[in-house]
């Protein structure tokens, strides 16, 4: 029927019907129950195609799905080709050869790139591709391309941001089904850029998958909600464009995008109320087999995949809709379910339950945020913010998380009193720990229930007053007196002695030749009269010696709370904290940290962090021991969103502020002898990353490189962050920092010296790193490319900022040449008079030294 | 027009008649108060009676009056009484605010006439014996579900105003027989509600916590009191902070009221004076009230810290006044309409930065500056006994001890309070009793931090010389104190604080050089030693009162004149040698470190041992004073309030 229609109608008017006539044709191939949905959804052409494919990757397992994405793929090949010749001649729709359609590869060179493992650069296809206009045997290679194994997401977004063909797009709109949900996460922002600001073809290819996501998990909506809004940022409002990424920012923050399952499960839920799993239960066993109703009624135990949870997630989310409906009835009628969600503290909202509470959390993270910087001093500042996270403790445990977090699990607890404020001029980003319970979904475990701050004595407490219970009933009769009730003595002190000296002893287990030992012992032999003496000496001794073996802290500085918080390393921290907290017992307890920035746009931040993780999994891939430490950014919008902290780092700054020693000594008293193992190692580590993250100064021009956004963990290794100044952007225009990267004398003293092996070894790393990247150049700069679309960063300024990257990786030299090059970066370095100068220039601006 | 007509009828009438105008209420109640049935001719009397406004005074002074009527009008009261609960239920809030008034003005009258009587006897005259627990079920009933629901708030604010009227209309809590009821009947739930209520903790203001803290001390030490027991086992964060802010509140007011006192008095010469005039007629009555006022606030505060372990976390807690003072705004903004358009005052560093405990110590400081005064004298030895259970409650030490916590200046606030304490109140009225506790709590907080092996930054020198001075004042005071003090007990305390710096002084002082400057300050004022030394072996040779009290400090003093013996000589043989006549400090120190390896000192048991505190039989006398003295405060107040409540529910009456 439609297909008929297809060919019919004029090429331009049916930008959508491609995906029409898939899900038409596909869905029968697969037998699959819901064909009817299909052509229920005509009204909105996108939405029966999400019905079908929706439900395919419930149902069926991934290799199936991605037949079926394939299947898809191929028939809209088909159908470009088809539309190409449609209105002169008819041609056999399985005929292979189509002189006409332009685009694909000619058979040779397809042929030379399967042939190369891992030289299939979208960048030569590209070029391949415009030689190729006029060759006329291609269509099929390019088929063939896409449907081999080596076609990955890389290639796929490249394609989708090269190629001019809607049905190109529209193919790769559909193959994104079939990779792997982290795969595509990675490309995320290029995937919403291009959505947002490139023309309606790719946004029509690639709305369907997000929208399918969307529907699948809260996180991924949420996330694409925030990058949508912080990408549309730089548009004029009256573009239509605009309204494009908007529109499905609102469509996702609506909460329309529930999954299938849940939306049908609210209509069986107003009609019984009364069996409301079985409906829908029955539903899906029918179709997938995998779910047996008695999952529906325990979401606790739960053990299927993500992707196969979907039946699961419309439970427990309806049971959220529950508990918002009016109704008594349905209420009532399941208190299995509702205690488990409705138990705990969840923010009390509107109608989009689904994702209220993250979003709310988040506000109330950023709303702390723009409040701390109306603050004019550091103590006040860490003090309101404390204040702050102790009200927002209130309001946990709730079904909010920590996006930059690695696994799935629900924030219990904020301990506030770890909070700190950094170190920021104007600004006022700070660092908060949280505590979180590891789950295996966070969509559809329950949420942790609230142990109240002070647990720990209240269980003592109802122990010794057993007679609240009675007094009501056992008094009213008459007025008898009862025996005195107050004794104090038995009820609050005499176990909390006890409990202070067991405790103590292992505490400080270290120390136990010490005279308080004594004294207890003496307390409980009393009888014996005899004098004990001790030496005052000794008891001097004792203390200055106790005094020395205190671990080297940092000091308490008023102006810079930061430094002690990120000194401690983070085992000891991690301890700490889950022994004071309430839920500290539990097994799945984890700490998590934070930055939370506010008023600082984080997207160059992302794009940075992007490129980082491409280099590391190029130097992974190449076997270059290269050390990067890239570290998630969460983007919430253009002026604000989350950092992961690097843990046991402290920046140089603070090193050496607070040590009062050149880096090289710092190393020898933190890690020992120059010739000790520990001192060797560190050294390594310090030469791997600084190798890594010198090519990365220069490859992506970081600027600002003064030591306080350089930080050195516990290994030795230093980390780069904040990269706010890349690209074509530096602080300041100042024309400081003319250096490759960051490369100081005392850097160098590290390494050994100049003429040190570790030296060398430096500089040959460097080369072995920019030949890997050299090799892999397109995989990063399609990363920065996409992203220049339509943005106002201040790292894009300019029209040279592509062609200036490409020209860092330097693809003319030979090795040899390379090597010269490298020399030559590392020696302008270390000479630069610039670094010095700009060092000076932060320690007189920022007081960074 | 008819309504004109019937006013002008009525007045002839009465004109006519040639008696006083009389409201109609006061007819009414009149008819209450005669032999019969007021509802036998008019069907509808009670209704319409709880539709008239309240004559407060008028069925007070009719209560008082009864006598030997009781007998007969003893039915209608009860019905009156019954009514009134009945009443609570209504819809109508004027029927409801009514009932509450009038019972407040039963409550109070027929106690105000009968204060001899039993309290079996009052029970009888309200409620009649048979029905009286049914009635007083019904309204502690009625009164919860008013307290919890969703009613105005003002409604909420005067249930707590009768509670507040039947709790004080004895003298002694614990005579008020009534209150057995109360005790079956639970309302705790309820006020624990409202404390935890956001928007309506500030509406009725110190309300609530001082209707617990009283409802706490009903025959504490005779029965079982729910109130103690469930107070004690509350652990929900958002009512325990309630209650903390409450009181928190209360104490900030205090203290901004001294500030801007003192600010005020440093002034001209034309503000000092007028304010000195001012302050003779307005502002010194003022605060001599709101001294007394808050004493119940500080029983409250000591009955949450006293019997509730989890109220601890709450006073250490860092209190967000954010929230506070914008909701406060807002209820300030919504009541009186005024627009303040400061948005600098909830950024105020002074308004944010504090916690309960912290505004606590203020309190302290402000009030101990000055302890003539009876009750001021009463509310810092509250305050001490409060500060004791502090220093006593290991969690409380946890806390303000905590490395980790980012400011941490509660402990050095509160060590130096005391030393503040000890320095300014040797007078010839010696406070003993504040001096003893004072110096446990300091006791008391060394033991922890010997235990914990908490090393506070803290110049300890400040407390050794202001202990050394307390010796010095007790040594040249004997006799005068000894007429009424056992000075040696004191003695004894404060000689072993120095012990327990001598001999723990490892495990808690913050550098070695505070262990030198110990020794250095205790052989400069060996003379003050050495004079203690000699009046405790003089008196504990004599026989009489003081000998065994003396001779333990005799014993205590043996490591302080070990290392008086010990260095004297040393330094005495250093000047020689150096031919100096006056050593530095510094050279004194030098002294010190070099020779402690010659020095053997006796290990004193129990240094570390306190005596706990108990309320039991050693504060019972005073806790039930203060009660009885809170109670004839709050009495004395709640009549005032009710007035106000009035004229706000004049205007409530308007709206609905």
């Amino acid at each position: 029927m439609e297909d008929t229609e297809l060919e019919i109608s004029p090429a331009p008017s049916d930008q959508n019907s491609p995906s029409l006539s898939i899900s038409s044709s596909s869905s029968p191939s697969v037998s699959l129950p819901s064909t009817p949905s299909s052509s229920c959804g005509s009204t909105q052409p996108v939405a029966p195609l999400l019905g079908v494919i929706n439900e395919g990757v419930c149902e069926l397992s991934l290799v199936i799905d991605a037949e079926v994405a394939q299947r898809a793929c191929h028939e809209v090949l088909q159908k470009v080709k088809l539309q190409q010749v449609g209105s002169d001649d008819v041609t056999d729709l399985h005929e292979q050869t189509d002189p006409v359609v332009p685009g694909g590869p000619s058979g040779p060179i397809a042929a030379e790139e399967e042939a190369k493992p891992e030289g299939l650069v979208p960048g030569t296809v590209k070029s391949t591709r415009r030689r190729q206009k006029h060759n006329p045997s291609k269509q099929s290679w390019l088929l063939r391309l896409f449907e081999s194994k080596l076609f990955d997401v890389a290639m796929a977004i490249s394609y989708l941001h090269n190629s001019k063909e809607p049905g190109v797009q529209a193919y790769i709109g559909n193959r994104l089904f079939s990779f792997s949900h982290e795969e595509v996460d990675f490309y995320l922002p290029q995937l919403l850029n291009m959505y947002i600001h490139m023309d309606e073809d790719v946004g029509d290819a690639i709305k369907p998958y997000v929208v399918h996501r969307c529907r699948q998990s809260i996180s991924f909506s949420l996330q694409c909600a925030w990058l949508l809004g912080a990408y549309s940022s730089d548009m004029h409002i009256s573009t239509q464009r605009h309204s494009r990424g908007t529109k499905l920012r609102k469509l996702i923050l609506s909460d329309e995008l529930k999954p299938v399952g849940a939306r049908a499960r609210r209509e069986a839920l107003t009609l019984t109320p009364f069996c409301p799993a079985l409906p829908h239960s029955t539903a899906t066993t029918a179709a997938s087999g995998s779910l047996v109703p008695d999952h529906g009624l325990s979401p606790s135990k739960r053990t299927h995949q993500r992707s196969k949870s979907d039946a699961t997630v419309s439970i427990s989310l309806s049971s959220n809709l529950k508990r918002t409906a009016s109704n008594p009835k349905v209420e009532s009628s399941q208190d299995e379910d509702s205690s488990s969600s409705s138990d705990s503290l969840e923010f009390e909202t509107g109608p989009p339950v689904r994702l209220a509470p993250q979003r709310e959390f988040i506000k109330s993270l950023m709303g702390i945020g723009k409040r701390l910087a109306t603050l004019p001093t550091k103590e006040q500042k860490t003090q309101r913010l404390i204040s702050e996270l102790s009200l927002l403790n209130h309001k946990l445990p709730g079904r909010v998380w920590l996006p930059t977090a690695a696994f799935d699990h629900h924030v219990v607890r904020v301990p506030h009193t770890q909070a700190v404020v950094l170190n920021s001029k104007d600004k006022a980003p700070y660092l908060i720990y949280v505590e979180v319970l590891e789950c295996e979904n966070f969509e559809t475990s329950s949420v942790p229930i609230r142990i109240p701050e002070n647990r720990i004595r209240s269980t003592r407490s109802v122990e010794n007053l057993p007679d609240c219970g009675m007094t009501a009933e056992q008094r009213a009769g008459s007025f008898s007196v009862v025996p005195n009730y107050d004794n104090d003595d038995e009820a609050w002190s005499v176990d909390d002695i006890g409990e202070l000296q067991v405790e103590l002893p292992e505490l400080h287990a270290s120390s136990c030749d010490n005279i308080s030992q004594f004294s207890v012992d003496s307390i409980t032999s009393l009888e014996s009269k005899e004098p004990i003496f001790i030496a005052a000496g000794d008891i001097r001794r004792r203390l200055s010696e106790q005094l020395a073996q205190a671990p080297t802290t940092f000091r308490r500085d008023p102006e810079d709370p930061s430094a002690v918080a990120l000194k401690e390393p983070w085992e000891e921290k991690v301890r700490r904290i889950r022994e004071a907290s309430p839920y500290g017992h539990l097994p799945h307890w984890r700490l998590l940290s934070v930055i939370v920035k506010c008023g600082d746009d984080l997207r160059q931040e992302l794009l940075a962090s992007q490129v980082l993780q491409q280099l590391q999994s190029i130097w992974q891939q190449e076997r270059v021991p290269l050390w990067i430490r890239p570290y998630k950014i969460l983007v919430l919008s253009s002026d604000s969103g989350m950092i992961e902290p690097v843990v046991n780092a402290v920046s140089l700054h603070q090193v050496k502020k607070q040590s009062q020693l050149s880096l090289l000594d710092y190393f020898l008293q933190e890690h020992g002898a120059t010739t000790s193992e520990n001192f060797l190692s560190a050294q390594r580590n310090f030469v791997q990353s600084c190798a890594g993250y010198s090519l990365i100064c220069y490859l992506l021009q970081v600027k600002d490189r003064h030591n306080g956004n350089i930080l050195l963990d516990s290994e030795g290794h230093i980390i780069h962050i904040d990269f706010g100044f890349i690209l074509s952007s530096s602080p300041k225009n100042l024309g400081f920092e003319t250096s490759a990267f960051k490369l100081t004398a005392e850097f160098v003293d590290v390494m050994g010296g100049p003429d040190g092996d570790m030296f060398n070894y430096y500089k040959m790393l460097m080369l072995q790193g920019l030949i890997a990247a050299r090799k892999h150049m397109d995989r990063v700069l399609q990363i920065v490319e996409i992203m220049q679309q339509g943005t106002q960063l201040p790292c894009f300024h300019g029209s040279s900022t592509m062609r200036q990257l490409k020209e860092r990786f330097h693809m003319s030299l030979t090795e040899e040449q390379l090597q010269l090059l490298i020399h030559q970066l590392v020696d302008g370095s270390m000479r630069s008079l610039t670094t010095k100068l700009y060092d000076g220039f932060q320690y007189l601006t920022n007081g960074i030294m | 027009m008819s309504q004109l007509d019937k006013k002008a009828g009525l007045l002839r009438r009465t004109s006519s008649s040639k008696k006083t105008l009389k409201e109609k209420v006061v007819l009414m109640y009149d008819e209450i108060f005669s032999k019969e049935d007021p509802a036998k001719n008019a069907p509808r009397f009670w209704d319409e009676l709880f539709l008239m406004k309240v004559n407060l005074e008028y069925l007070e002074l009719k209560l008082e009056s009864v006598d030997e009527e009781v007998q007969h009008s003893q039915a209608n009261i009860n019905a009156l009484f019954h009514y009134c609960i009945q009443a609570l239920g209504e819809e109508h809030p004027i029927k409801v605010v009514n009932a509450l008034q009038t019972l407040c003005a039963l409550f109070r009258g027929v106690h105000q006439k009968n204060r001899s009587a039993s309290g079996f006897d009052i029970i009888n005259l309200l409620m009649g014996f048979d029905k009286a627990e049914q009635r007083m079920k019904d309204l502690m009933e009625r009164l919860d579900s008013l307290l919890c629901g969703e009613g105005s708030e003002s409604l909420k604010s005067l249930c707590l105003k009768l509670m507040l009227c039947l709790v004080t209309v004895t003298d002694n809590i614990s005579q008020n027989t009534i209150l057995e009821y109360v005790m079956i009947n639970s309302i705790f739930e309820a006020i624990l509600r409202i404390l935890s209520d956001v928007s309506s903790k500030h509406l009725h203001g110190y309300d609530p916590v001082v209707l617990l803290a009283l409802l706490v001390n009903y025959r504490k030490y005779e029965s079982v009191n729910p109130y103690i027991v469930k107070l004690s086992i509350v652990d929900d964060e958002p009512t325990l902070d309630g209650m903390g802010m409450v009181i928190q509140q209360a104490l900030t007011e205090y203290n901004r009221q001294f500030r801007d006192k003192q600010e005020e008095t440093q002034g001209g010469f034309f503000s000092t004076l007028t304010s000195m005039v001012g302050s003779m007629f307005i502002a010194d009555a003022d605060e001599k009230l709101s001294v007394q006022t808050n004493e119940a606030i500080l029983l409250a505060l000591y009955e949450a810290v006293h019997l509730n372990r989890n109220f601890i976390t709450v006073l250490a807690q860092v209190r967000s006044n954010i929230a506070n003072s914008s909701t406060m705004l807002e209820t300030i903004l919504s009541l009186c309409r005024v627009v303040m358009n400061n948005p600098e005052l909830p950024l105020d560093p002074n308004l944010q930065t504090t916690n309960l405990l912290i505004t606590f110590l203020k309190y302290a400081s402000i009030l101990m500056q000055d302890t003539k005064d009876e009750h001021r004298l009463n509310s810092a030895r509250l305050c001490l006994i409060i500060l004791t259970c502090i220093a006593e409650d290991q969690y409380a030490n946890a806390f303000l001890h905590d490395d980790n916590i980012n400011f941490r200046v509660n402990l050095h606030k509160m060590v130096n309070l005391m030393v503040e304490f000890i320095v300014t109140h040797m007078m010839k009225d010696f406070p003993m009793d504040l001096y003893l506790r004072c110096v446990q709590i300091i006791h008391k907080l060394l033991c922890y931090q010997k235990k914990c092996r908490i090393r506070l930054h803290y110049t300890w020198r400040e407390l050794w010389s202001a202990l050394i001075n307390l010796v010095k004042f007790l040594l040249s005071n004997e006799t005068t104190l000894l007429v009424k003090h056992n000075i040696f007990h004191l003695a004894l305390l404060v000689v072993n604080l120095f012990n327990m710096f001598i001999t723990y002084g490892d495990t808690f002082l913050p550098s070695s050089n505070s262990y030198d400057e110990l020794y250095y300050e205790i052989v400069r004022m060996h003379q003050v030693f050495d004079n203690l030394y000699c009046m405790v072996l003089r008196v504990s040779t004599n026989t009489g009162q003081w000998k065994e009290a003396a001779s333990k400090v005799t014993y205590a003093l043996v490591n302080i004149r070990a290392i008086i013996n010990h260095f004297n000589p040393k330094i005495e043989s250093y000047t020689a040698l150096n031919h100096i006549s006056q050593l530095s400090e510094e050279q004194v120190l030098e002294v010190v470190r070099s020779n402690y390896d010659t020095l053997t000192l006796k290990l004193q048991d129990g240094l570390d041992q306190f005596e706990r505190y108990s309320e039991q039989p050693k504060e019972a006398a005073f806790f039930k004073e203060l009660v009885r003295s809170i109670s004839l405060n709050v009495r004395k107040n709640v009549s005032l309030n009710t007035m106000s409540q009035d004229v706000l529910l004049k205007e409530f009456s308007t709206i609905s």
